[in-house]
């Protein structure tokens, strides 16, 4: 018999299948892409046995084997493989993941229908979540989620005119993926150039049947002087015309959450935000990493991060920091005293990447604007809401079948 | 606060800790001059004065010219030095270190039986385990014995255990020698009766180290280890970058812990967990058979009459405060 899922006490387990990708999105934080380094069969093999081998250092209830590149269904027939092995190495070890585990995909859409992917959808439908991120209208879209040139293999930037949007490559994907997994969200990336098309974009996501809008503001320091109105504007907008429109009933947009912008308790509220550490990344060349943002192709400025490898297993020394990291240990005292902390995230990777020295003890506030924006229009959207429902008598009715939002974070 | 300013006279100074002294990287760095400028010595000493931080020189193996000795005495000290050594000079090391404050042994053919200064042993967890009955002379004839490990990151479970088993033989020597009214101090063992907090190495926190090429670092093995590692330099001043993670406040598992006789290496704590604030297991673990094995010294001391009345060290369920954290 099928084991339930067991959200929130699942462990992640990530295989880095290849560093490439058809697309060269600029927000993009895998600064070090290639098509080089695609992961063997013989290194997933090894890297399958070990975690498998020591079934009692993974006690959570379920795990979820994510597949991410680069593009991973660029690795389809790798991936096949992969799934195959698993599910009968688990059943054959009598492991206590058999029947408690997802494969999950992120993927750009674009070989979404091919045969080979469809192929193995419909091999491991029931145990498969699979993302397609769409950014929202064709000009957000094409804005950044921008076609791979072979001069850009070569470190040669395309002309304006020679950037080819993706938008229609993943559009015409969007009603097959929605007919196969009609309850999926769609991830949204947020940086200073998508501004302006963020109301018209999340409501686009709604017209196309995406009931599910994660959406997030890059963690890097991108942001320029004046970004944080334009943003705060952008999503009063969507405020007004996710209530007035009565899609608050039907679909969710992460930007609004009822649990976001209050003061946070340094004892009760100190838990990290980052999962890091808790996960397990695995890439081409059998190395382990506490999230994929600690590997080479993910970090600007400092060395990879490596817990161990497929050879000589987990160095359980180098999880300590990332295991008893807490909340107020890496925040400066302006997030500690933030009358408005509850919600604003980080990324442990950003955070290491960007700091002074090499430790994931120095939390990035490079985001701190933008969050104080978005809770100026989250309380606006909650006080309008909840006026309305009260006003229509529905607000306990609401209260009782609202969707829940799921707090995206990378 | 900064209280303590190390002064390396020499690249080629003693370690008197974890560290390995003088490693490749250093004797191939190539063309410079391995000895303190006595020009960066003055200035250090400035900066010291400045700051009203303790010195604290350490020593090469071979005698200093002249001109540094009255350098040095131009301001209030302390000299760790080997107490002894193969070298081409083998008149030097007992005459040159009569005047130290503190003695380094790095060789346990070289122990002595009696001290004036506190001993520093340097050994391996192997030699500890095959001579430390070689201490109890020792323990018995100077001020203090500390014994700091070179291969902290080599314990294995099986070590855990016969370092348990030896501190336990070692507490029934400072348990015979207290009866006998003598007050041994040994740092595995005493530290943790008298001490009512943290008393770590400070390294980052409350020490600074200054090496020969003028530049400042946590503690002399982070030079050792990466030259480039600095952290300011005599001319611009210190610039400690995250200093805060130094202190034991943002230490998650060591200000949950009790074991506050733990050496808390630094160094250690980078090198084997990659973060200056996090100790490996094998820190803990060490330290905490070291806490228990005081707690059990402090116990059979008391079964000869009233000791320490007010102290109190308790039974705890674990050895590395790391699994409790789930408590915190």
């Amino acid at each position: 018999m099928e084991r339930p899922w067991k959200e929130g006490f699942s462990k992640s387990i990530t295989f880095i299948v290849t560093k490439d990708c058809q697309l060269a999105c600029k927000y993009c934080y895998l600064v070090g892409k290639n098509s080089k380094e695609r992961m063997t069969w013989e290194v997933a093999k090894q890297a399958i046995d070990y975690i498998l081998d020591h079934e009692s250092e993974f006690k959570e209830d379920s795990v979820v084997w994510e597949f991410i590149g680069g593009e991973p269904f660029l690795e389809i027939e790798l991936i096949d493989t992969i799934c195959d092995y698993l599910k009968t190495e688990m059943f054959y070890r009598n492991h206590h993941w058999f029947n408690s585990y997802r494969f999950n995909f992120s993927t750009n859409g674009i070989n979404y229908h091919t045969e080979k992917v469809q192929r193995f959808i419909n091999k491991n439908r029931e145990h498969l979540s699979i993302g397609i991120t769409i950014d929202g209208t064709k000009r957000k879209h094409d804005l950044n989620r921008i076609w791979k040139t072979k001069e850009m293999e070569q470190g040669v930037m395309p002309r304006p005119e020679e950037k080819h949007g993706s938008y229609d490559d993943v559009i015409k994907n969007i009603p097959l993926w929605l007919a196969q997994f009609p309850n999926e969200g769609t991830k949204v990336t947020i940086s200073s150039a998508d501004i302006p098309y963020i109301y018209e974009s999340v409501l686009h996501l709604y017209s196309l049947g995406i009931h599910e809008v994660n959406i997030n503001c890059v963690f890097e320091d991108v942001w320029k002087e004046g970004d944080d109105v334009r943003f705060e504007e952008q999503l009063m907008q969507l405020a007004d015309a996710i209530i007035d429109g009565g899609y608050y009933e039907d679909y969710t947009c992460s930007f609004f959450s009822e649990h976001i912008g209050k003061p946070m308790d340094k004892v009760q509220e100190n838990q990290n935000w980052c999962g890091a550490g808790m996960m397990l990344s695995i890439d081409a060349a059998g190395n382990f990493y506490p999230c994929t943002r600690f590997a080479g192709y993910s970090l600007r400025n400092k060395k990879p991060i490596i817990i161990g490898n497929v050879h000589d297993g987990i160095d359980k020394n180098k999880l300590r920091p990332f295991l008893t990291l807490d909340r107020t240990t890496q925040s400066p005292k302006e997030c500690i005293d933030c009358e408005v902390a509850s919600g604003c995230a980080w990324c442990q990777g950003e955070n290491y990447d960007a700091a002074d020295t090499p430790t994931i003890y120095q939390r990035a506030t490079a985001i701190c604007k933008m969050h104080k924006a978005r809770v100026r229009a989250n309380n606006y959207y909650w006080n309008k809401l909840y006026r309305k429902l009260e006003l229509e008598g529905l607000r306990e009715e609401y209260e009782k079948s609202k969707r829940k939002v799921k707090q995206e974070i990378c | 606060m900064w209280l303590y300013l190390v002064i390396l006279l020499d690249d080629a100074s003693t370690s008197y800790c974890h560290y390995r002294p003088h490693p490749q990287s250093l004797s191939q760095s190539g063309g410079r001059k391995s000895l303190m400028p006595i020009d960066t010595l003055k200035n250090g000493i400035r900066f010291g004065m400045k700051e009203n931080l303790m010195i604290q020189f350490v020593y090469p193996e071979r005698p200093l010219p002249e001109e540094y000795n009255e350098v040095v005495e131009s301001i209030d000290h302390s000299k760790i030095k080997l107490v002894n050594a193969t070298t081409p000079n083998p008149s030097f090391p007992k005459e040159g270190s009569k005047d130290a404050d503190v003695l380094v042994v790095n060789e346990w053919d070289t122990l002595p039986q009696k001290a004036e200064v506190p001993i520093v042993i340097r050994t391996s967890k192997d030699d500890f385990f095959a001579r430390y009955k070689e201490i109890f002379t020792l323990l018995a004839n100077a001020p203090r014995v500390n014994i700091s490990f070179t291969d902290v990151e080599a314990f294995t479970e099986a070590d855990f255990e016969t370092y348990k088993n030896v501190l336990a033989e070692i507490g029934k020597e400072v348990e015979r020698l207290f009866v006998k009214g003598k007050t041994p101090q040994l740092n595995l063992l005493t530290d943790r009766m008298m001490l009512t907090q943290m008393n770590n190495c400070g390294a980052g926190d409350t020490t600074i180290t200054l090496a020969p090429n003028g530049k400042f670092y946590v503690c002399p093995a982070f030079y050792y280890e990466d030259e480039k590692d600095c952290i300011g330099d005599l001319e611009h001043g210190l610039d400690v970058k995250n200093k805060q993670l130094y202190k034991l406040e943002y230490a998650p598992i060591c200000r949950h812990c009790d074991a506050y006789q733990c050496h808390r290496c630094i160094w250690l704590n980078r090198k084997l967990t990659l973060e200056v604030n996090t100790p490996s297991r094998e820190q803990c673990v060490i330290a905490h058979l070291e806490r228990n094995a005081s707690r059990e010294l402090l116990a059979n001391i008391r079964k000869h009459g009233t000791f320490m009345p007010d102290t109190e060290i308790k039974e705890i369920d674990y050895l590395d405060p790391f699994d409790k954290r789930e408590e915190w």
